[in-house]
């Protein structure tokens, strides 16, 4: 039916995709300007902002990469993201099933401890964290990261998970039950494999928000070389605080795989996010 | 289900449980201890009662930060969640639509460090865009120092979240507005209700809880803004953009005042769970109204 009414009437629909290409453009020209502005030399940046480039040298890129660290930069980014995702996937799931499945004593009280993690923001606790960190001599190490990255995300991985395996009609685990599965091989065999698309949207915004955060990372890390992509791009930018190119061209290295990872798993990411703030 | 032996359950839950109280849990109580306390970091913190706490309610850039915040909350509900509900509307009536709905997610998963930097300078008063774009318009007189300038800087800053955040409330409606029945509004254009008729008398109205978890999303996640605060303006200029957050890392690691940037932090916790309680009466008062 919507398709009829838009066959109709092909002068809406041509304005209609004018305005919204027009509108995207807002969203599309910074970044846009960034990539052009990188291939710009900095006189050039100042005489004409919006002007396209002259020429397009990209040995930029590898000079920039190289004063940014962006080596160690990625590779401290990728170890924190993917230990404290890891984590989170594997001890959520476990606690999931057995909050979704099991009867056992306290099981009510230990939720609820854990669910105080999806009311308090980090600025809750920051505070004391940065004491404890100190205190069991952490700080410039990944573990300062890491740690808190797996319990920030914690409760709220558990409370999807457990909403999936709620979903799931009993049977399925009763049946197992009454063959002989134990509940460690019920969680290998069963809860894993039924539970991947919730595993897939826990993944999204785990990794999303580890690779992005930046408040504990300027604190708890001061090495550079074991800084993440957020705080470390932060120190270079106050190092090469006029160098314009330099700048432009490691915001484009960063953006552009981001992008990319974006567009080919688009839906997944959007649904991943969406879902994980609508539960 | 009986577990199959008596302590495979606390053996499942214990990793997850373990990891939150230890890192959060503990400096959760934690901080609400050194709230009482004064405290630089070295030797023993000093008992110090409600102190901190009659110092916060009367000290005027934590005041001021809480204006602040509350500006940029009231300003993002229109230029993130009212934004993106009109464009969920307006791309939900039509088809082949994908790749604007591609385009305006993507600033919502880059690194807020890295749209930070990207909006300096395009804020920048000689090089950037914005003001590029004036001068080419003959509007010289409108270019700005948008950054620098008290007048200007918060809502230069709320601009750059609804550049971000759009999108994300884009796909928020979105998913929401999927589930309204297909026969009601089919029903409705029959009638011949026009499209937006249709969206703002009949899908609004039918997707409340959507609305209510997004406009919670948008207030909790504005009370603790921090990184576009700190790295576009640092709170700067003359505390124009000062929010909580930027205000007590300031406190703890620059003044070293880490007793006093525990009670911020308390405070701006009770704020955070009262928005919570207010929200979840709220709901509890609609429960049982057609919706979906």
């Amino acid at each position: 039916m919507r398709d009829l009414l838009n066959i109709r009437n092909p002068r809406k629909t041509a304005i209609f995709h004018t305005v919204m290409v027009i509108y995207s453009l807002f969203y599309v020209t910074p970044l846009f300007w960034m990539i052009m502005s990188s291939f710009k030399s900095n006189g050039e940046i100042f005489q004409d902002p919006l002007g396209l480039p002259k020429t397009l040298d990209l040995s930029v890129f590898p000079k920039s990469f190289k004063a940014a660290m962006l080596d160690k930069l990625m590779i401290n980014s990728l170890i924190t993201t993917a230990l404290s995702s890891t984590i989170i996937l594997v001890s959520a799931s476990m606690a999931a099933f057995a909050f979704s499945r099991l009867n056992f004593k306290g099981s009510k009280f230990y939720l609820g401890v854990l669910t105080i993690g999806l009311i308090v923001p980090i600025q809750s606790y920051f505070i004391a964290q940065n004491q404890l960190v100190e205190l069991f001599h952490l700080k410039d190490t990944r573990i300062a990261l890491i740690l808190p990255y797996a319990g920030m995300g914690m409760a709220l991985a558990v409370w999807l998970l457990k909403a999936y395996l709620d979903s799931m009609p009993k049977e399925l685990f009763e049946a197992a039950r009454v063959d002989g599965c134990g509940d460690i091989r019920m969680y290998f065999n069963i809860v894993l494999p039924v539970l991947r698309p919730g595993l897939a949207t826990v993944a999204v915004f785990s990794v999303l928000s580890a690779w992005n955060e930046f408040l504990l990372a300027i604190i708890y890390i001061q090495r550079e070389d074991l800084k993440t992509i957020p705080s470390g791009l932060l120190t270079f930018s106050q190092k090469y605080v006029t160098d314009y190119q330099m700048l432009f061209a490691a915001l484009t290295i960063i953006t552009i795989p981001m992008i990319t990872v974006y567009i080919i798993f688009n839906r997944q990411v959007v649904s991943g996010l969406t879902e994980g703030s609508l539960k | 289900m009986k577990p199959s032996s008596r302590w495979t359950p606390l053996i499942l839950i214990a990793p997850a449980l373990i990891i939150f109280v230890f890192i959060v849990l503990t400096p959760l109580i934690g901080t609400a201890g050194l709230s009482f306390t004064r405290w630089n970091g070295f030797g023993a913190p000093k008992f110090a009662g409600f102190d901190n706490y009659s110092r916060a309610f009367a000290d005027l850039v934590f005041i001021k930060s809480f204006k602040n915040v509350a500006i940029y909350i009231v300003v993002t509900l229109f230029v993130e969640v009212l934004v993106g509900l009109v464009l969920a509307g307006i791309l939900s009536s039509r088809v082949r639509t994908t790749v604007y709905r591609v385009a305006l997610f993507v600033p919502v998963m880059l690194p807020m460090v890295v749209v930070s930097v990207l909006w300096r300078f395009i804020y920048n008063p000689d090089f950037g865009i914005i003001n590029a774009v004036v001068r080419k318009l003959g509007a010289e007189e409108f270019s700005q120092v948008w950054l620098g300038d008290t007048k200007t800087a918060l809502l230069s800053i709320c601009f750059v979240s609804g550049w971000v955040y759009s999108g994300f409330y884009l796909a928020i409606f979105t998913a929401g507005l999927q589930r309204v029945p297909r026969d009601i509004i089919e029903s409705a254009q029959l009638d011949g209700a026009s499209d937006s008729k249709v969206f703002w008398k009949i899908k609004v109205p039918m997707i409340r809880s959507v609305r209510e978890v997004s406009a919670l999303l948008c207030i909790t996640g504005g009370i603790q803004g921090f990184d576009l605060f700190y790295v576009m303006t640092g709170g700067g200029p003359y505390y124009t953009t000062e929010v909580p957050t930027t205000y007590m890392v300031r406190s703890v690691f620059r003044d070293q005042e880490i007793g006093y940037g525990s009670t911020l932090a308390i405070l701006l916790t009770a704020i955070v769970l009262l928005v919570g309680l207010i929200f979840m009466r709220i709901r509890k008062k609609n429960e049982g109204s057609l919706e979906y």
